[in-house]
Protein backbone atom coordinates (compact mmCIF):
# COMPACT_ATOMS: atom_id res chain seq x y z
CA UNK A 1 0.00 0.00 0.00
CA UNK A 2 1.27 3.44 -0.59
CA UNK A 3 2.62 5.04 2.10
CA UNK A 4 1.36 8.37 1.38
CA UNK A 5 -2.44 7.76 1.28
CA UNK A 6 -4.41 11.57 -0.36
CA UNK A 7 -5.54 13.49 2.56
CA UNK A 8 -9.12 12.35 4.05
CA UNK A 9 -11.44 15.48 4.49
CA UNK A 10 -14.58 13.86 5.58
CA UNK A 11 -15.60 11.33 7.36
CA UNK A 12 -19.77 10.36 7.57
CA UNK A 13 -20.66 7.78 10.18
CA UNK A 14 -23.87 6.02 8.80
CA UNK A 15 -25.53 3.57 10.20
CA UNK A 16 -23.40 0.45 9.03
CA UNK A 17 -20.83 2.10 7.21
CA UNK A 18 -18.73 5.21 6.83
CA UNK A 19 -18.95 7.16 3.95
CA UNK A 20 -15.22 8.70 3.44
CA UNK A 21 -14.48 11.31 1.48
CA UNK A 22 -10.88 12.16 0.09
CA UNK A 23 -9.24 15.55 -1.04
CA UNK A 24 -9.56 14.61 -4.75
CA UNK A 25 -13.27 14.23 -4.19
CA UNK A 26 -13.27 10.77 -4.43
CA UNK A 27 -15.74 8.85 -2.17
CA UNK A 28 -15.24 5.41 -0.50
CA UNK A 29 -17.38 3.31 1.77
CA UNK A 30 -16.07 1.36 4.69
CA UNK A 31 -17.75 -0.97 7.10
CA UNK A 32 -17.76 -0.80 11.13
CA UNK A 33 -17.01 -4.99 10.42
CA UNK A 34 -14.48 -4.20 8.13
CA UNK A 35 -12.70 -1.64 10.55
CA UNK A 36 -13.11 -3.86 13.47
CA UNK A 37 -12.21 -6.89 11.96
CA UNK A 38 -8.69 -4.88 10.86
CA UNK A 39 -7.90 -3.48 14.63
CA UNK A 40 -4.30 -3.20 15.02
CA UNK A 41 -4.60 -3.87 18.47
CA UNK A 42 -2.10 -5.88 19.85
CA UNK A 43 -4.99 -8.17 20.77
CA UNK A 44 -6.67 -8.33 17.36
CA UNK A 45 -3.43 -8.51 15.03
CA UNK A 46 -2.25 -11.89 15.79
CA UNK A 47 -5.72 -13.73 15.62
CA UNK A 48 -5.84 -12.44 11.95
CA UNK A 49 -2.73 -14.44 11.38
CA UNK A 50 -4.12 -17.75 11.25
CA UNK A 51 -7.28 -18.89 9.31
CA UNK A 52 -9.05 -20.11 11.72
CA UNK A 53 -8.79 -17.34 14.36
CA UNK A 54 -9.30 -15.12 11.66
CA UNK A 55 -12.72 -16.38 11.01
CA UNK A 56 -13.69 -16.80 14.48
CA UNK A 57 -12.65 -12.52 14.95
CA UNK A 58 -14.85 -12.29 11.84
CA UNK A 59 -17.97 -14.10 13.47
CA UNK A 60 -17.69 -12.25 16.86
CA UNK A 61 -17.63 -9.33 15.36
CA UNK A 62 -20.58 -9.45 13.18
CA UNK A 63 -22.08 -11.16 16.30
CA UNK A 64 -22.23 -7.51 17.84
CA UNK A 65 -25.02 -5.40 18.06
CA UNK A 66 -24.70 -2.83 15.43
CA UNK A 67 -23.48 0.76 16.70
CA UNK A 68 -21.62 3.83 15.25
CA UNK A 69 -18.71 3.96 16.84
CA UNK A 70 -17.25 7.64 18.08
CA UNK A 71 -14.58 8.48 16.16
CA UNK A 72 -11.08 10.49 17.12
CA UNK A 73 -8.27 12.00 15.69
CA UNK A 74 -5.00 10.54 17.04
CA UNK A 75 -2.33 13.48 16.56
CA UNK A 76 -2.24 13.82 12.36
CA UNK A 77 -1.52 10.52 11.74
CA UNK A 78 -4.49 8.30 13.31
CA UNK A 79 -8.04 7.48 13.60
CA UNK A 80 -9.29 5.81 16.91
CA UNK A 81 -12.91 4.32 16.96
CA UNK A 82 -14.40 4.24 20.28
CA UNK A 83 -16.99 1.56 20.66
CA UNK A 84 -19.80 0.34 23.30
CA UNK A 85 -18.65 -3.11 22.65
CA UNK A 86 -15.78 -4.82 21.35
CA UNK A 87 -12.15 -3.63 21.09
CA UNK A 88 -11.38 -0.05 20.86
CA UNK A 89 -8.06 -0.14 21.36
CA UNK A 90 -6.92 -0.23 17.78
CA UNK A 91 -5.04 3.27 16.67
CA UNK A 92 -5.89 3.27 12.53
CA UNK A 93 -3.25 5.14 11.24
CA UNK A 94 -4.69 6.86 7.44
CA UNK A 95 -2.85 4.46 5.15
CA UNK A 96 -4.51 1.36 7.36
CA UNK A 97 -8.09 3.24 6.36
CA UNK A 98 -6.93 3.98 2.76
CA UNK A 99 -6.34 0.39 2.28
CA UNK A 100 -9.62 -0.43 3.70
CA UNK A 101 -11.57 1.81 1.70
CA UNK A 102 -9.42 0.21 -1.27
CA UNK A 103 -10.52 -3.24 -0.45
CA UNK A 104 -6.63 -3.97 0.39
CA UNK A 105 -5.31 -5.74 3.12
CA UNK A 106 -4.22 -3.50 5.49
CA UNK A 107 -2.02 -5.72 6.67
CA UNK A 108 -0.55 -6.28 3.61
CA UNK A 109 -0.23 -9.90 3.47
CA UNK A 110 2.06 -9.76 6.71
CA UNK A 111 1.46 -11.97 9.15
CA UNK A 112 1.40 -9.87 12.66
CA UNK A 113 4.26 -9.50 15.01
CA UNK A 114 4.57 -7.80 18.05
CA UNK A 115 6.14 -5.35 19.95
CA UNK A 116 6.72 -1.77 19.40
CA UNK A 117 9.56 -1.54 21.32
CA UNK B 1 -3.57 16.36 93.61
CA UNK B 2 -7.36 16.06 93.41
CA UNK B 3 -8.70 17.68 90.28
CA UNK B 4 -11.32 20.33 90.38
CA UNK B 5 -14.66 20.03 89.46
CA UNK B 6 -14.04 23.34 87.84
CA UNK B 7 -11.02 22.32 85.88
CA UNK B 8 -12.81 21.67 82.61
CA UNK B 9 -10.25 22.94 80.21
CA UNK B 10 -8.08 19.68 80.93
CA UNK B 11 -6.30 19.15 77.24
CA UNK B 12 -6.05 15.93 77.62
CA UNK B 13 -9.69 14.67 78.44
CA UNK B 14 -11.49 17.91 75.98
CA UNK B 15 -14.12 16.17 73.99
CA UNK B 16 -15.39 13.48 75.04
CA UNK B 17 -14.48 9.89 73.04
CA UNK B 18 -17.44 9.94 70.88
CA UNK B 19 -17.81 13.17 69.96
CA UNK B 20 -14.04 13.72 68.84
CA UNK B 21 -12.34 11.52 66.08
CA UNK B 22 -9.80 8.78 67.67
CA UNK B 23 -6.32 9.68 66.26
CA UNK B 24 -6.32 7.12 64.17
CA UNK B 25 -9.54 8.55 62.33
CA UNK B 26 -8.22 11.98 62.34
CA UNK B 27 -5.05 10.71 60.41
CA UNK B 28 -7.52 8.72 58.19
CA UNK B 29 -9.79 11.78 57.40
CA UNK B 30 -6.41 14.45 56.82
CA UNK B 31 -5.19 11.62 54.54
CA UNK B 32 -8.32 11.20 52.67
CA UNK B 33 -8.55 15.29 52.50
CA UNK B 34 -5.15 15.59 51.28
CA UNK B 35 -6.03 12.64 48.16
CA UNK B 36 -9.12 14.50 47.31
CA UNK B 37 -6.75 17.94 47.20
CA UNK B 38 -4.20 16.20 45.49
CA UNK B 39 -7.06 14.88 42.59
CA UNK B 40 -8.26 17.96 42.03
CA UNK B 41 -4.71 19.93 41.63
CA UNK B 42 -4.40 16.71 39.37
CA UNK B 43 -7.25 18.08 37.41
CA UNK B 44 -5.65 21.58 37.49
CA UNK B 45 -2.65 20.30 35.79
CA UNK B 46 -4.59 18.48 33.17
CA UNK B 47 -6.09 22.54 32.30
CA UNK B 48 -2.81 24.45 32.83
CA UNK B 49 -0.47 22.14 30.76
CA UNK B 50 -1.31 22.06 27.40
CA UNK B 51 0.76 18.90 26.14
CA UNK B 52 1.93 16.70 28.16
CA UNK B 53 4.71 14.08 26.52
CA UNK B 54 5.54 10.97 27.74
CA UNK B 55 9.41 9.22 27.72
CA UNK B 56 10.02 5.95 27.66
CA UNK B 57 12.60 3.25 26.58
CA UNK B 58 12.58 -0.50 26.62
CA UNK B 59 16.29 -0.54 29.03
CA UNK B 60 18.14 1.83 31.29
CA UNK B 61 21.25 3.58 29.86
CA UNK B 62 20.08 4.24 25.78
CA UNK B 63 19.38 8.20 26.14
CA UNK B 64 15.92 8.43 27.86
CA UNK B 65 17.35 11.36 30.13
CA UNK B 66 19.26 13.00 27.42
CA UNK B 67 16.26 13.03 24.94
CA UNK B 68 14.03 14.35 27.85
CA UNK B 69 16.08 16.95 28.82
CA UNK B 70 17.06 17.55 24.72
CA UNK B 71 13.53 17.78 23.64
CA UNK B 72 12.12 20.32 26.73
CA UNK B 73 15.08 22.48 25.43
CA UNK B 74 14.48 22.58 22.53
CA UNK B 75 11.10 23.07 22.86
CA UNK B 76 12.30 26.03 25.35
CA UNK B 77 14.18 27.62 22.48
CA UNK B 78 11.37 27.77 20.53
CA UNK B 79 9.75 29.93 23.05
CA UNK B 80 7.76 27.55 25.16
CA UNK B 81 7.23 27.06 28.34
CA UNK B 82 8.08 23.53 29.50
CA UNK B 83 8.92 22.00 32.48
CA UNK B 84 10.14 18.33 33.08
CA UNK B 85 9.04 15.80 35.76
CA UNK B 86 11.87 13.12 36.48
CA UNK B 87 10.14 9.99 37.89
CA UNK B 88 12.71 7.86 36.97
CA UNK B 89 13.32 6.37 40.12
CA UNK B 90 16.04 3.35 38.91
CA UNK B 91 18.56 7.27 38.22
CA UNK B 92 16.89 10.29 38.35
CA UNK B 93 19.49 11.96 36.42
CA UNK B 94 18.08 14.78 34.61
CA UNK B 95 18.76 17.39 37.71
CA UNK B 96 22.62 17.05 36.72
CA UNK B 97 21.65 17.31 32.87
CA UNK B 98 20.36 20.64 33.76
CA UNK B 99 22.69 22.31 35.82
CA UNK B 100 20.76 21.26 39.08
CA UNK B 101 22.46 19.00 41.00
CA UNK B 102 22.37 18.70 44.22
CA UNK B 103 18.64 20.55 44.85
CA UNK B 104 16.72 19.42 47.30
CA UNK B 105 12.90 19.56 47.37
CA UNK B 106 11.71 23.37 47.67
CA UNK B 107 7.65 22.96 49.24
CA UNK B 108 6.23 26.48 50.22
CA UNK B 109 2.84 26.16 51.68
CA UNK B 110 2.40 22.57 51.37
CA UNK B 111 2.87 22.81 47.23
CA UNK B 112 6.32 21.76 45.69
CA UNK B 113 8.56 24.42 43.90
CA UNK B 114 10.03 23.09 40.72
CA UNK B 115 13.38 24.23 40.51
CA UNK B 116 14.57 25.98 36.99
CA UNK B 117 16.99 25.00 35.37
CA UNK B 118 18.29 26.16 31.87
CA UNK B 119 16.62 28.26 29.58
CA UNK B 120 14.14 28.74 32.45
CA UNK B 121 13.12 25.16 32.49
CA UNK B 122 10.93 23.59 35.46
CA UNK B 123 12.53 20.57 36.81
CA UNK B 124 10.52 18.00 39.36
CA UNK B 125 13.12 14.68 40.27
CA UNK B 126 13.12 12.03 42.04
CA UNK B 127 16.64 13.06 42.71
CA UNK B 128 15.49 15.82 45.01
CA UNK B 129 13.65 13.35 47.17
CA UNK B 130 17.25 11.72 47.71
CA UNK B 131 19.67 12.27 50.63
CA UNK B 132 22.49 11.54 48.98
CA UNK B 133 22.25 11.10 45.55
CA UNK B 134 25.07 8.79 45.61
CA UNK B 135 23.41 6.19 47.92
CA UNK B 136 21.16 3.87 45.94
CA UNK B 137 17.87 3.83 47.30
CA UNK B 138 15.49 1.04 47.66
CA UNK B 139 12.14 1.90 46.68
CA UNK B 140 9.51 -0.41 47.77
CA UNK B 141 6.15 -0.48 45.46
CA UNK B 142 3.68 1.56 47.68
CA UNK B 143 6.48 4.24 48.50
CA UNK B 144 7.36 4.59 45.08
CA UNK B 145 4.21 4.93 44.00
CA UNK B 146 2.92 6.94 46.59
CA UNK B 147 5.31 9.18 46.41
CA UNK B 148 5.07 9.62 42.02
CA UNK B 149 1.30 10.42 42.92
CA UNK B 150 2.25 12.85 45.28
CA UNK B 151 4.94 14.69 43.28
CA UNK B 152 1.75 14.79 40.02
CA UNK B 153 -0.91 16.35 42.70
CA UNK B 154 1.74 18.68 44.99
CA UNK B 155 3.51 20.34 41.80
CA UNK B 156 2.98 24.19 41.41
CA UNK B 157 3.80 23.94 37.57
CA UNK B 158 1.83 27.19 36.95
CA UNK B 159 1.17 27.36 32.79
CA UNK B 160 2.73 25.11 30.87
CA UNK B 161 3.23 24.57 27.44
CA UNK B 162 4.56 21.20 27.58
CA UNK B 163 5.34 19.04 30.55
CA UNK B 164 8.52 16.14 29.45
CA UNK B 165 8.23 12.95 31.67
CA UNK B 166 10.99 11.07 32.26
CA UNK B 167 9.76 7.26 32.96
CA UNK B 168 11.44 4.31 34.23
CA UNK B 169 12.72 2.37 31.65
CA UNK B 170 10.90 -0.82 31.08
CA UNK B 171 7.32 -1.73 31.60
CA UNK B 172 6.76 -1.16 35.39
CA UNK B 173 3.58 0.11 37.38
CA UNK B 174 4.71 3.78 37.30
CA UNK B 175 3.57 4.37 34.02
CA UNK B 176 0.27 3.30 34.59
CA UNK B 177 -0.60 5.14 37.63
CA UNK B 178 0.95 8.00 36.06
CA UNK B 179 -0.84 7.95 32.88
CA UNK B 180 -4.02 7.07 34.91
CA UNK B 181 -3.51 10.11 37.07
CA UNK B 182 -2.50 12.78 34.68
CA UNK B 183 -5.35 13.79 32.53
CA UNK B 184 -5.01 13.80 28.30
CA UNK B 185 -1.51 12.51 27.77
CA UNK B 186 -0.54 13.53 24.37
CA UNK B 187 1.54 10.32 23.74
CA UNK B 188 4.91 8.56 24.43
CA UNK B 189 7.83 9.02 22.68
CA UNK B 190 10.34 6.13 22.71
CA UNK B 191 13.92 6.51 22.78
CA UNK B 192 15.85 3.19 21.35
CA UNK B 193 19.85 2.85 19.87
CA UNK B 194 20.45 0.71 16.86
CA UNK B 195 21.17 -2.26 18.84
CA UNK B 196 18.63 -1.95 21.12
CA UNK B 197 15.95 -2.80 18.17
CA UNK B 198 15.31 -5.69 19.73
CA UNK B 199 13.70 -4.63 22.78
CA UNK B 200 10.88 -3.24 20.33
CA UNK B 201 10.26 -6.95 19.69
CA UNK B 202 7.93 -7.55 23.02
CA UNK B 203 4.95 -8.45 23.55
CA UNK B 204 4.48 -6.94 26.97
CA UNK B 205 5.26 -3.55 25.81
CA UNK B 206 3.09 -2.93 23.14
CA UNK B 207 0.17 -4.29 25.44
CA UNK B 208 1.48 -1.78 28.01
CA UNK B 209 1.56 0.72 25.63
CA UNK B 210 -2.31 -0.07 25.33
CA UNK B 211 -3.42 -0.47 28.16
CA UNK B 212 -2.73 3.05 29.21
CA UNK B 213 -4.31 4.11 26.28
CA UNK B 214 -1.72 6.68 25.34
CA UNK B 215 -0.83 6.83 21.69
CA UNK B 216 2.91 6.44 20.31
CA UNK B 217 4.16 9.63 18.82
CA UNK B 218 6.99 7.54 17.65
CA UNK B 219 10.47 6.49 17.91
CA UNK B 220 13.52 8.51 18.39
CA UNK B 221 16.50 6.21 17.38
CA UNK B 222 19.59 7.74 19.95
CA UNK B 223 23.09 7.71 19.30
CA UNK B 224 22.72 6.78 15.59
CA UNK B 225 25.93 7.45 13.98
CA UNK B 226 29.23 9.54 14.88
CA UNK B 227 30.13 12.56 12.97
CA UNK B 228 34.08 12.92 12.93
CA UNK B 229 35.40 16.07 10.85
CA UNK B 230 38.91 17.16 9.48
CA UNK B 231 40.64 19.08 7.08
CA UNK B 232 43.11 18.71 4.43
CA UNK B 233 44.39 19.73 0.81
CA UNK B 234 40.97 21.51 -0.55
CA UNK B 235 38.72 19.52 -3.22
CA UNK B 236 40.81 16.46 -2.83
CA UNK B 237 39.65 12.62 -1.87
CA UNK B 238 39.59 11.47 1.29
CA UNK B 239 39.32 8.05 2.97
CA UNK B 240 38.39 7.08 6.26
CA UNK B 241 38.25 2.92 7.46
CA UNK B 242 35.48 3.06 9.72
CA UNK B 243 34.06 0.32 12.25
CA UNK B 244 33.87 -2.54 10.63
CA UNK B 245 36.44 -2.19 8.14
CA UNK B 246 33.96 -0.21 6.10
CA UNK B 247 35.43 2.41 4.11
CA UNK B 248 33.86 6.13 3.61
CA UNK B 249 35.05 8.48 0.64
CA UNK B 250 34.32 11.61 0.74
CA UNK B 251 36.00 15.11 -0.63
CA UNK B 252 37.38 18.38 1.35
CA UNK B 253 35.78 21.83 0.68
CA UNK B 254 36.89 24.54 -0.59
CA UNK B 255 38.76 25.26 2.47
CA UNK B 256 39.73 22.11 2.88
CA UNK B 257 37.19 20.84 5.30
CA UNK B 258 35.46 17.21 5.47
CA UNK B 259 32.53 15.64 7.66
CA UNK B 260 31.83 11.65 7.52
CA UNK B 261 29.24 10.31 9.68
CA UNK B 262 29.81 6.85 10.71
CA UNK B 263 27.74 4.17 11.92
CA UNK B 264 28.98 3.10 15.04
CA UNK B 265 26.10 0.78 15.45
CA UNK B 266 24.08 -0.29 12.35
CA UNK B 267 22.20 2.58 11.58
CA UNK B 268 18.68 3.19 10.39
CA UNK B 269 16.97 0.54 13.36
CA UNK B 270 14.90 3.10 14.56
CA UNK B 271 13.45 4.35 11.35
CA UNK B 272 12.81 0.26 10.30
CA UNK B 273 11.10 -0.50 13.58
CA UNK B 274 8.96 2.53 13.89
CA UNK B 275 7.90 1.75 10.04
CA UNK B 276 7.45 -1.98 10.53
CA UNK B 277 5.20 -0.94 13.50
CA UNK B 278 3.43 1.53 12.31
CA UNK B 279 4.42 4.05 14.50
CA UNK B 280 5.90 7.25 13.17
CA UNK B 281 9.77 7.55 13.38
CA UNK B 282 10.41 11.04 14.88
CA UNK B 283 14.31 11.23 13.61
CA UNK B 284 18.04 9.67 14.87
CA UNK B 285 20.11 11.54 17.43
CA UNK B 286 23.83 11.40 16.44
CA UNK B 287 26.59 10.23 18.91
CA UNK B 288 28.00 13.35 20.48
CA UNK B 289 30.42 12.75 23.19
CA UNK B 290 29.59 16.00 24.30
CA UNK B 291 26.18 15.24 25.81
CA UNK B 292 28.44 13.39 28.40
CA UNK B 293 30.52 15.86 29.17
CA UNK B 294 27.08 18.04 29.30
CA UNK B 295 26.14 15.82 31.58
CA UNK B 296 28.70 15.72 33.88
CA UNK B 297 29.23 19.70 34.22
CA UNK B 298 25.70 20.17 34.14
CA UNK B 299 25.69 22.17 30.97
CA UNK B 300 23.27 20.55 28.20
CA UNK B 301 24.60 20.16 24.59
CA UNK B 302 21.92 22.41 23.74
CA UNK B 303 22.64 24.70 25.75
CA UNK B 304 26.67 25.31 24.88
CA UNK B 305 26.01 24.61 21.31
CA UNK B 306 22.73 26.34 20.50
CA UNK B 307 23.53 25.74 16.65
CA UNK B 308 25.49 23.19 16.87
CA UNK B 309 24.41 19.32 14.80
CA UNK B 310 22.86 17.88 18.27
CA UNK B 311 20.76 20.80 18.69
CA UNK B 312 19.51 20.72 14.82
CA UNK B 313 19.00 17.00 15.27
CA UNK B 314 16.54 17.87 18.47
CA UNK B 315 15.12 20.44 16.98
CA UNK B 316 13.81 18.08 14.04
CA UNK B 317 12.86 15.85 16.02
CA UNK B 318 10.78 18.60 17.99
CA UNK B 319 8.96 19.24 14.80
CA UNK B 320 8.24 15.77 14.20
CA UNK B 321 6.67 15.34 17.40
CA UNK B 322 5.02 18.64 17.09
CA UNK B 323 3.33 18.02 14.05
CA UNK B 324 2.03 15.09 15.46
CA UNK B 325 0.20 16.42 18.25
CA UNK B 326 -0.46 19.38 17.14
CA UNK B 327 -3.53 20.64 15.47
CA UNK B 328 -4.91 17.24 16.57
CA UNK B 329 -7.84 16.96 14.63
CA UNK B 330 -5.64 17.33 11.52
CA UNK B 331 -6.65 20.49 9.87
CA UNK B 332 -9.13 19.48 7.02
CA UNK B 333 -10.89 16.40 8.71
CA UNK B 334 -14.78 16.81 8.90
CA UNK B 335 -16.38 14.07 11.38
CA UNK B 336 -19.94 13.95 11.19
N1 LIG C 1 23.54 10.71 21.68
C1 LIG C 1 24.42 10.48 22.66
N2 LIG C 1 25.74 10.60 22.42
C2 LIG C 1 26.65 10.34 23.39
N3 LIG C 1 26.34 9.96 24.63
C3 LIG C 1 25.04 9.83 24.93
C4 LIG C 1 24.01 10.07 23.97
N4 LIG C 1 22.82 9.86 24.57
C5 LIG C 1 23.10 9.50 25.84
N5 LIG C 1 24.41 9.48 26.07
C6 LIG C 1 25.08 9.14 27.33
O1 LIG C 1 24.70 7.84 27.72
C7 LIG C 1 24.50 7.79 29.12
C8 LIG C 1 23.08 7.34 29.43
O2 LIG C 1 22.18 8.35 28.99
P1 LIG C 1 20.87 8.71 29.82
O3 LIG C 1 20.17 9.78 29.07
O4 LIG C 1 21.19 8.96 31.24
O5 LIG C 1 20.10 7.32 29.66
P2 LIG C 1 18.79 6.79 30.39
O6 LIG C 1 18.07 7.95 30.95
O7 LIG C 1 18.06 6.07 29.31
O8 LIG C 1 19.28 5.85 31.44
C9 LIG C 1 24.82 9.16 29.68
O9 LIG C 1 26.12 9.19 30.11
C10 LIG C 1 24.64 10.06 28.46
O10 LIG C 1 25.42 11.22 28.54
MG1 LIG D 1 17.74 8.51 33.00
Amino acid sequence: MSSNPPELIRLERRDLDMLLTYESGDQFTVTYDDIRYSCPCAKCSPLRNEDESSKSLRRQIEALSPEKPKVKPVGKYALAFEWDSGCSSGIYRFERIWALANNQDPDDGRAYVHGVW
Amino acid sequence: MAESPLSVHDPNSEGSQDMKPSPQQQKQMEQAYAQMKRKMSMQEIGKKIKHKIMVLSGKGGVGKSTVSTGLALSLAQRGHSVGILDIDITGPNVPKMMGLDGRRLHVEEGRIHPAQGHLGVKVISMAFLLEDEDTPVVWRGPIKLGAIQQFIGDVEWGQLDYLIIDFPPGTSDEPLTVAQSLPDIDGMVIVTTPQDVALLDSRKSITFSESLKVPVLGVVENMSGYTIRGNGPSNSQVTISGPGGKSHNTTTDEEGNFSVTLDIFKEGGGKSTAEEFGVPFLGALPFDPGFVRGGDDGVHRIVSEPEGESAIAFSKVVESIMEQIGSSSGPGLEII
